[in-house]
């Protein structure tokens, strides 16, 4: 069947193409034409036999041809043909809604007259020019630059080029355009109007509307054929009908059809067409045609877009919502998320988890069951040809066997499974072929547990195969995941090639990734149980019998000698098996829990319990990290696996378990915690008795109903802590509470306080609660009752067991924690996934600068001092001290080097490594009095240590840094705010402050100010406080003792506070001179006569209740006049503090409002040192440097505040890129994404259809360099061991590796 | 007091030169940019971190459009660090 086309198969000429670059634009009408296969012009879709008409919307040679037969265009099968376009003409022109905005643009701009841009002729091409410039270098000004001209030309009053008047045109969303004639009738632009302005605007002059015209190009130099998007082609003559294998038809059981969405859009777009043209040619009224043209318009628009506001959209029978173009785009659930980055993967399983602790940690346990029909494809070489005849023979039902074998020499591939003679086939292996094998022992997998928020939670594992169904995974390695036991999934998966494989094996198994890049300290380590059955064994009381010793000994691989055991059963056993591990010339020391001496000396636990401190997960400084980084990662594995097993089977022989009888505290600590109780009932009913009589000490900045509830909190919350701790210290020392408590394995103080002493006060937003029916709580409370049982105390135990109203407090309170999880984890999620998306086209370059993939400049160099986390110890490169103490020991013998000496060695590696590393060695060198031979080790070996944990070329840094902040965002308090006693202090913090600093907010929520003073008032609380009265924003109302209203002369009469003015250092003139400069006024002693102004209407000199009225409301404006201060400092509390750097004591202020320019020139303000938590303000008044600085400070005091250990890189990178461009750009939609080059990245994170069409508009061109677009594309990632290819050199010197 | 706006604005810009959150800044010489660009953008300037015309310290420095400005920040993590900006509009 042939429509008298050539039949091209598109199977003979099967190249593969790399995508190199993506170009957006518009269609013209006769492209769309010369694209199409068939006009659709027939309205119904098939004809009565079910099958679909020739030139209908259904018609054959649109592609997508039924199972069996062929492409009447193209002659491909289902499978191969790639869709064809067909295209609907329009009986009359319809706007294209998506660009109706930029036809609002340029209608603006356009003289409707001349064509011609409105704006002077010398004037416009000097516009040009720069336009072109700021289009090529600086992007993001030249929008700006668009929308000015266009303001300009708008704003004229004749067109400069012909001298018509301007029209003003208005755009009625979505669709209408009015022009407005001068006595303010709207007339609507018909779209035929609108495109014949258009069509006549000259090529040269679409640059400055935003659009792109290569001739226009041509005379700047930047292209090289004419190639331009034509305005007028937002005007639709003639619409692309998709193929259909966009939109296929579905069919049910039973021979229903469903047609496509799209489709009955489609069709209902035809039948109005068809019904307008026949009118037309028929001469209708034209009222009905311009109701079909309407309508037409119409059903164009909810072809487009079917969300639109102001346009009601088409459904399916007035139920369901039809997805039309936009909405098949964008979204979580449309094409980019959904199906261009989400994408599927083959060679991948899940399953339940469950823990092994006999497992190695770099192993994964797979069921056998999943070993069967995973498979790694292994090609057949003279070394494994028996071993995979083998497994050719077992079939794909026996464990190790194979279930595909390609054969070379036939290019064809058999599934074993259907296989009778496998053994023939086994036979007819050659060199060369292909065994797809199952997964076995030994073979690297890829383990994941979602959700996937660092690069930890997904490693690489060798896989050991297993019998019964769940995935097997060690202990230690649960925290990376995040995963536990209670019914987790996690999802494992195969790489297919030697190149995948060994990448895997080398940067992706479990032990390479011990250290976290989040704060360069192990996030693998023990946990739990591990802690209990470390503390127990390592504790000063420990014995092991001769039996139990070499039973746990038996574990490890090699014994020591019998004469060590010997001596260590006497002494200590539980240590020595803890020793063994340890290399023979390590040497540490730290502090135990519970402040107690650990000493390790030359590979022997001394002194000391081994607890969390010790060999805990996400503890820096730590035994494990220090044996981590000295010895390496293979070395902290195995040192790991090891001493798991040891830990698991000496706690599975000892036994270990709690009970209720554990929660028993002896009857006198009971009576002891019941008086603490009573004791604190006394304090908070004498501060309520305090309250109520007016005679409650005030806490600075705080009503006295606050100050109320603070003094409450701090008696309540004070009380817990003692009960909890007189529980503790009373608990037998083998109480298993206590172990875990003290091990650090689970728990803390106030747990232990709440199982044994007293639950405390529950709170709602850390407040007492105090909802319920009115004035109570609850009804078995007075109304007014608010002690401390009515307010939520529970002095009640788990043990003892909570009374009916306690019950409900703890309940209430519960479920306040559960719904911040829930919100936390929303807000949280969003936060990281707007960073990743601003960050993640970031790259370090082989000049060790941070570039985005298109090249632009972040970072000169990355964290300043190039060095990587992940290879950082604890954020350093080099641990100094310990450096040159494990030195001194090798070389103990000689004197002092002198200064001189160490001078003389560190210039000749000063150009190698930074400034802070340099200086540190020599203080440190100094301070230990080094000796020769120790200095010289020392330098060179700091040198080699800072080489080793530079940061790799190619790193993916923006990832690495995203992952860093956003992991971490779920552990972050909700909370909004902090109190610390004072007001002006209590700031916004956690994850709301987070999200407030990267979020570029103009005003921060709590805006705040620490001023320092200078040398002369910095001393002295009086003099800090006359600083305070003076900076503080005095308005007329706080020195103003009443005001009386002067009617005869229309005044108002303000009765000065003498007092008051002094404070703040004013004298009644400087008052009077404040009004004075408006209003006629008149001092008389304390009395400040203002005369204010007033707008009598006709009719209302004489009535005198309005001009009192008047009066009194022109009076309260006066009052809230500022009139001396700093304006906008609303509060301001005086605190004593230490400064950091000369440690002095000294007064300081803060402030509650900020006005950082004004502050600065304050008379007594110390300017270097005065802050503002207002990142705007820092920019407006200190620059783009000091801004930086600023989102550096804010971050990081928020991250401190919550105790998350983040590397200081991290958010050094976050700052820079945000600053970037001169300004402050949100990491965000509006910001650092937008300034992104590649469309397909932009249109993948938010706004996506704006974006594509914006692009298509601008006519820009994405060229694949960044993560997200070569995703999309399908293709490797240029980033990391994607940027790289690795090559081999076969011949002359044997195979050695090349990168190139 | 008109008269002593600019003494004013003599008085806020030392106060700002020397606040402890801005890093010295300076502007390079024609020669010295070039090397700079050269270095890092070959030869392009455009792919420079962005200074603002209207930022108070470009206009503390006098600095004009184009203009590179050297940043001498110091670093927690590296002692002191150099970072570059090219002026805009």
């Amino acid at each position: 069947m042939s429509f008298g086309r050539e039949i091209r198969r598109y199977e003979e000429q099967a190249h593969r193409y790399t995508i190199s670059s993506i170009k957006f634009g518009v269609l013209s009408p006769q492209m769309i034409r010369s694209m199409s296969v068939v006009e659709i012009t027939n309205e119904s879709p098939r004809n009565e036999l079910d099958e679909p008409m020739p030139g209908g919307v259904l018609d054959p040679r649109l592609g997508n041809p039924e199972p069996n037969s062929y492409c009447p265009t193209c002659g491909n099968d289902r499978d191969h043909c790639p869709g064809h376009f067909g295209h609907i003409d329009l009986a009359l022109p319809v706007i294209n809604v998506l660009f109706a905005e930029y036809i609002y643009l340029i209608l603006k701009g356009v003289c409707l007259n001349c064509s011609h841009i409105k704006i002077d002729p010398k004037k416009k091409q000097r516009y040009i020019k720069r336009a072109w410039e700021l289009r090529k270098n600086l992007p993001y000004m030249y929008d700006l630059f668009v929308k000015k001209i266009v303001k300009e030309a708008s704003e004229t009053e004749r067109c400069p080029n012909c001298g018509k008047e301007n029209i003003k045109i208005v755009f009625e969303k979505p669709h209408k355009f009015f022009k407005v004639t001068k006595d303010g009738e709207h007339i609507e632009l018909m779209p035929s109007e609108i495109r014949s302005v258009f069509e006549n605007i000259p090529d040269e002059e679409l640059i400055l509307y935003g659009l792109y015209c290569e001739a226009g190009a041509q005379a700047y130099g930047a292209g090289r054929k004419a190639d331009c998007i034509r305005p007028e082609w937002f005007i639709l003559q003639a619409l692309p009908v998709p193929p259909l294998t966009v939109r296929p038809s579905i069919l049910h059981e039973g021979g229903e059809r469903r047609e496509d969405d799209l489709t009955h859009k489609l069709v209902d777009i035809v039948k109005v067409n068809s019904k307008i043209r026949k009118d037309k040619t028929a001469g209708s009224v034209a009222m009905a045609l311009k109701n079909d043209y309407d309508v037409l318009q119409l059903h164009v628009i909810t072809y487009f877009h079917n969300e639109l506001p102001g346009i009601p959209p088409a459904t399916h029978r007035g139920v369901k919502r039809l997805k039309t173009l936009v909405q098949r785009l964008s979204g979580k659930e449309g094409r980019f998320r959904n199906n261009l980055i989400g994408k599927r993967v083959n060679f991948s399983a899940r399953t339940v988890i469950s823990p092994d602790s006999n497992l190695d940690i770099n192993e994964v346990g797979v069921p056998v069951d999943i070993a069967k029909i995973l498979t790694v494809p292994e090609v057949v070489t003279p070394y494994n040809i028996d071993f995979l005849r083998q497994l050719v023979l077992n079939g794909a039902d026996i464990h190790p066997g194979a279930n595909y074998i390609y054969r070379q020499k036939t290019k064809s591939r058999h599934n074993l499974r259907y296989v009778t003679d496998r053994s023939f086939l086994a036979n007819m292996l050659e060199v060369g072929d292909i065994v797809e094998r199952h997964l076995m022992d030994g073979d690297i997998v890829l383990f994941n547990r979602q959700p996937s928020l660092h690069r930890m939670s997904m490693m690489g594992h060798i896989a050991r195969i297993l019998p019964y169904r769940t995935f097997r995974l060690h202990l230690t390695v649960c925290p990376p995941y995040n995963a536990d036991f209670d019914g987790d999934e996690m999802n494992l998966h195969v790489p297919q090639n030697s190149e995948a494989q060994a990448e895997a094996r080398s940067l992706m198994l479990v032990e390479n990734q011990i250290i976290s890049p989040r704060y360069g300290a192990p996030i693998i380590g023990f946990t739990k149980d591990y802690l209990t059955s470390s503390f127990l064994l390592t504790r000063d009381e420990k014995r092991l019998d001769k039996a139990r010793l070499f039973n746990l000994l038996s574990i490890y691989d090699e014994i020591p000698k019998m004469d060590m055991v010997r001596n260590w059963e006497k002494t200590h056993s539980g240590r020595l098996l803890f020793s063994i591990l340890l290399p023979k010339d390590f040497t540490y020391s730290l502090k135990s829990r519970l402040e107690e001496d650990v000493i390790i000396k030359e590979g022997v636990l001394v002194k000391g319990v081994i607890d969390k401190r010790s060999i805990g997960a996400e503890q820096a400084d730590s035994v494990l990290h220090r044996l981590v980084r000295e010895y390496g990662n293979r070395f902290g594995g195995d040192f790991i696996t090891k001493f798991a097993s040891v830990l698991d089977r000496y706690l599975l022989s000892r036994g270990f378990s709690i009970g209720i009888e554990d929660l028993k505290l002896p009857e006198e600590v009971v009576e002891e915690i019941k008086e603490i109780e009573r004791e604190a009932h006394r304090k908070v009913e004498e501060v309520i008795r305090q309250y109520r009589e007016g005679r409650l000490e005030l806490i600075k900045g705080l009503s006295p109903e606050e100050s109320l509830e603070q003094k409450i909190h701090e008696i309540l919350a004070d009380a817990r802590t003692r009960a909890g701790l007189k529980a503790l210290e009373s608990l037998d020392k083998d109480n298993p509470l206590y172990v875990m408590v003290i091990s650090g394995a689970r728990g803390t103080d106030i747990n232990v306080a709440q199982l044994t002493a007293m639950l405390g006060q529950q709170t709602i937003r850390g407040e007492r609660i105090s909802r319920g029916y009115g004035k109570r709580t609850l009804t078995v409370f007075k109304e007014g009752d608010i002690g401390t049982k009515a307010r939520g105390f529970i002095g009640s135990n788990f043990y003892r067991g909570l009374n009916p109203v306690e019950f409900f407090f703890h309940a209430i309170s519960g479920r306040e924690g559960l719904m911040d999880t829930a919100v936390k984890t929303q807000e949280s999620g969003y936060l990281y996934r707007r960073i990743l998306y601003s960050m993640e086209h970031l790259q370090v370059d082989h000049d060790f600068t941070v570039r985005t993939s298109y090249g632009k400049i972040v970072q000169f160099v990355y964290g300043e001092d190039k060095v990587d986390p992940a290879r950082s110890d604890h954020g350093k490169p080099v641990n100094v001290e310990r450096l040159v103490d494990s030195i001194s020991l090798l070389y103990p013998k000689g004197k002092y080097a002198g200064s001189k000496y160490i001078d003389e060695i560190l210039s000749k590696v000063k150009d190698e490594i930074p400034p802070s590393l340099y200086e540190e060695l020599r203080t440190v060198l100094m301070r230990k009095r080094a000796n020769k031979e120790v200095v010289r080790e020392a330098v060179r070996q700091a040198v080699l240590n800072y080489r080793s944990s530079t940061i790799d070329p190619n790193t993916a840094i923006g990832v690495i840094t995203a992952q860093s902040i956003g992991e971490p965002g779920t552990q972050m308090t909700l909370r909004t705010f902090h109190y610390a006693g004072v007001k002006e202090k209590n700031v916004t913090i956690g994850l709301p402050r987070i999200i407030e600093i990267v979020d570029a907010k103009q005003k921060p929520s709590t805006p705040r100010m620490t001023i320092y003073l200078d040398e002369e008032h910095r001393y002295s609380q009086e003099k800090a406080e006359e600083i305070a009265n003076k900076i503080k924003s005095t308005k007329l109302r706080d020195v103003v003792l009443g005001y009386s209203i002067d009617l005869a002369s229309r005044r108002v009469v303000f009765k000065l506070d003498m007092d008051a003015l002094e404070k703040v250092g004013l004298t009644p003139k400087d008052v009077k001179r404040v009004f004075s400069r408006r209003y006629s006024t008149e001092l008389n002693g304390d009395l400040l006569a203002v005369k204010p102004s007033m707008k009598l209407k006709e009719g209302e000199e004489t009535n005198l209740d309005i001009i009192v009225e008047k009066l009194r409301k022109a009076a309260e404006r006066f009052l809230e006049r500022h009139i001396a201060g700093v304006q906008g400092i609303m509060r301001v509390t005086v605190d004593r503090v230490v400064n950091e750097e000369t440690g002095e004591e000294e007064w300081v202020l803060y402030t509650a409002g900020s006005n950082l320019r004004e502050v600065l020139t304050f008379e007594g303000v110390d300017p270097t040192r005065t802050v503002t938590n207002d990142i705007f303000e820092i920019y407006e008044v200190l620059g783009i440097e000091a801004a930086r600085n600023a989102i550096i400070n804010e971050i990081k005091a928020v991250l401190d505040e919550q105790g998350l250990d983040i590397d200081y890189r991290h958010i050094m990178l976050v700052a820079d890129l945000m600053t970037r461009e001169g300004v402050i750009k949100q990491m965000g939609r509006y910001g650092v994404v937008a300034l992104k080059e590649s469309v397909l990245a932009k249109a993948a994170f938010e706004t996506t259809v704006p974006v594509l069409v914006k692009a298509a508009v601008r006519g820009e061109t994405d060229y694949l360099r960044g993560p997200t677009e070569n995703i999309i594309v399908g293709s490797r990632v240029p980033i990391g061991t994607g940027s790289v290819d690795v090559y081999i050199r076969v011949g002359s010197d044997g195979g050695d590796g090349k990168e190139a | 007091m008109p008269s002593s706006d600019n003494e004013l604005d003599e008085k806020l810009k030392k106060i700002i030169l020397s606040h402890r959150l801005v890093p010295e800044h300076r502007i390079l010489s024609k020669e010295e940019a070039q090397k700079v660009i050269e270095k890092y953008c070959g030869g392009d300037k455009y792919k420079l971190p962005y200074i603002r015309k209207s930022d108070p310290i470009v206009k503390a420095l006098g600095a004009k459009k184009d203009d590179v400005i050297m940043i001498i920040r110091r670093s927690p993590t590296a002692g002191v660090s150099v970072y570059y900006r090219l002026v805009i509009g």
